[in-house]
């Protein structure tokens, strides 16, 4: 079983990049298992036909955990991929990061963590060890950073890094940076910069994802694209991306960059 | 008194802020002191509370609820925790609630003051995370101002503090210590001195109503100059002087006198005259202590080493590396009468040596 996590700035497109992976896995025959782990709980909407399914924590706020049943928080979307939304508190109030914790303890005792790819959807930033958590405790073994050639977003990622570089040292800790995916938003120079930052931080690029009108299209419809438009260019790209992260076995630790070096990286490819 | 008082090596200051805040709303005899956190911050300070209070004699339990927070609270957010508990106990009818917040509380960001505010019944809120600084000492502090802002708001700085009201304040009494009650009637016996009395004890057994009577008293006397923040916000509010400390020693029960007697605009010379004249007849009293061989063994975190040289000195004993140990009381003894109590306490450890 392989456990993968992404991680990005918040909007650079984990979710549809999630989504459209998981369905193309799935069209492989793959049993696949995807979590959002986002109090916005989206992460799995265009698996579920633009449903927002109940999550763990609304089963919780409602009943409490001692009764909670595994038909009650996992839900099957498209090609049998099996959704789950960690959910949480409502904005401004509570903990969202101890929720996460909390989430993963549920499924963990229902025995839900299972499958041949289990794909770990996460919030923008790992701003508290609640959103690291997929990371530990031998959860996701294999990270991979969305990000865009945008300065914000490099920096995101290479914050991201510093999170996995750190608990890659405790004993016992798998987790690897896994690869680098790029979700372009049209930059000039945007695929060599990518490049060269996953290379500064002792990862690669394992995919360039160009901006493509079908994705927005297959959002409107509430669809990934894999199911959407099936036949296109953008459809073969998620499959391709798929098909490399399916059988990916080069992990590394990363190396983050200091600011100044990002940002002088970044001014070299303007 | 002990021969061997428990608290030597172990100080009761440091700790937590909420342990300290506690000391001074249990105080208030009609209040209910809600713990804003997980059962446990409660019991564990309520096991402390209970076991000192026992100590002193005392069977009053202290009123303390906690909310209880779960995990559930946690990630959804305490306020309804808290709101619920504090209506339940507003039923009650209590004098007061005190809120106070934990380490969890205020991570998550618990908007405490903002559901005091809107519960519709009187609450004091104190926050009190104990990750976020400060020690017993701290917690103390900042309850003792939260407390006084429920003194009638209506009383402007200066307006009811006259000198000649003849009355004082003792403010931040160490609830938990063990002489508590005998400090209090040192301070009163000294003050009976100057004709003064004692308008409030803030905060130690007193009700809710009693606190409106705080900004009535021609001076504060704090019980250490820890607190001085805590004298420095009376006199802001109510235009209250104050003194920083109770009188610790053979000089400083004396100085403590002179300022007293300065704030409150009366002449010293015959309180001071008086209580030269007991200082000596308690001295004369141990006079069979004169020439002892002793050694003294000094808690850390005193800072009174020149008081204890007076007193050591004035008492005739000679310092000797294999002389008896004698224990110096923590806190310091208060007044002439807490002196005296130590020297009960060294003569006692000079007969069970020659034992």
């Amino acid at each position: 079983m392989k456990q993968i996590a992404l991680y990005g700035k918040g909007g650079i497109g984990k979710s549809t990049t999630s989504a459209n992976m998981s369905a193309a896995l799935a069209e492989k025959g793959l049993d696949i298992l995807q979590i959002g782990c986002d109090p916005k709980r989206d992460s799995t909407r265009m698996l579920m036909q633009g449903r927002f399914i109940p999550t763990v924590m609304d089963h919780v706020r409602a009943q409490g955990d001692a009764d909670v049943r595994l038909e009650d928080i996992m839900f099957t979307g498209y090609r049998g991929v099996r959704c789950v939304e960690a959910g949480g508190p409502e904005p401004g109030v509570g903990c969202a990061g101890r929720g996460i914790i909390a989430t993963f303890q549920i499924l963990e005792r229902l025995g839900a963590l299972k499958g041949d790819i289990i794909v770990y959807d996460v919030l923008g930033d790992v701003v508290c060890g609640g959103f690291a958590m997929p990371m530990r405790e031998g959860y996701a073994q294999e990270v991979y950073l969305v990000t865009s050639g945008e300065l914000m977003s490099l920096y995101a990622a290479n914050n991201i890094c510093k999170a996995i570089k750190r608990l890659s040292l405790r004993a016992k800790n798998q987790c690897r940076l896994a690869g680098v995916i790029c979700n372009s938003k049209n930059m000039e120079k945007e695929e060599e910069l990518v490049l060269e930052f996953s290379r500064r931080i002792n990862s690669r690029l394992i995919h360039f994802i160009p901006r493509d009108r079908t994705v927005q299209l297959a959002e409107l419809h509430k669809k990934t694209v894999i199911e959407y438009a099936p036949d296109s260019p953008q459809a073969a790209v998620y499959r391709s991306l798929a098909g490399i992260v399916a059988t990916n076995e080069q992990f590394t630790i990363p190396e983050p960059l200091d600011t100044d070096e990002l940002e002088s990286l970044a001014f070299e490819y303007i | 008194m002990s021969l061997n008082p428990s608290p030597l090596s172990t100080s009761r200051t440091g700790g937590c802020t909420l342990t300290g805040a506690l000391a001074v709303t249990t105080g208030i005899k009609d209040s209910v002191t809600i713990i804003h956190g997980p059962s446990g911050c409660a019991h564990h300070n309520f096991s402390l509370l209970h076991a000192t209070i026992l100590d002193n004699d005392c069977m009053v339990i202290p009123s303390v609820i906690s909310s209880a927070m779960s995990e559930y609270d946690v990630i959804f957010g305490g306020e309804e925790a808290l709101l619920k508990v504090i209506n339940e106990t507003a039923a009650g009818n209590p004098g007061i609630i005190f809120v106070l917040s934990t380490c969890i509380t205020e991570t998550i960001g618990d908007d405490v003051l903002a559901v005091t505010r809107n519960a519709g019944v009187p609450v004091c809120m104190v926050p009190t995370g104990g990750f976020l600084g400060g020690d017993f000492e701290t917690g103390f502090s900042h309850a003792l101002i939260a407390v006084s802002n429920l003194a009638n708001p209506m009383v402007k700085p200066g307006e009811y503090s006259r000198t000649d009201s003849r009355t004082v304040n003792l403010v931040g009494e160490k609830n938990l210590e063990y002489e508590v009650k005998e400090n209090f009637l040192e301070i009163k016996r000294l003050l009976s001195l100057l004709d003064l009395a004692i308008n409030l004890r803030f905060a130690h057994d007193i009700s809710r109503s009693e606190i409106d009577r705080l900004p009535f008293a021609s001076m504060n006397i704090l019980r250490e100059p820890a607190l001085t923040a805590v004298g420095n916000h009376l006199q802001a509010a109510f235009g209250t002087p104050f003194i920083n400390s109770f009188p610790l020693g053979i000089s400083g029960t004396l100085s403590f006198i002179i300022n007293v007697a300065l704030v409150a605009g009366s002449p010293p010379e015959k309180a001071l005259e008086a209580e030269k004249k007991y200082q000596e007849e308690v001295f004369k009293e141990f006079s069979d202590l004169r020439g002892a061989r002793v050694r003294l063994k000094i808690p850390s975190g005193i800072q009174e080493n020149l008081l204890i040289e007076e007193i050591f000195h004035k008492a005739g004993f000679i310092e000797s590396p294999d002389g008896v140990l004698l224990p110096v009381p923590y806190p310091f003894p208060v007044g002439t009468n807490g002196m005296k109590r130590m020297l009960h306490l060294w003569r006692r450890a000079l007969i069970c040596r020659a034992v």
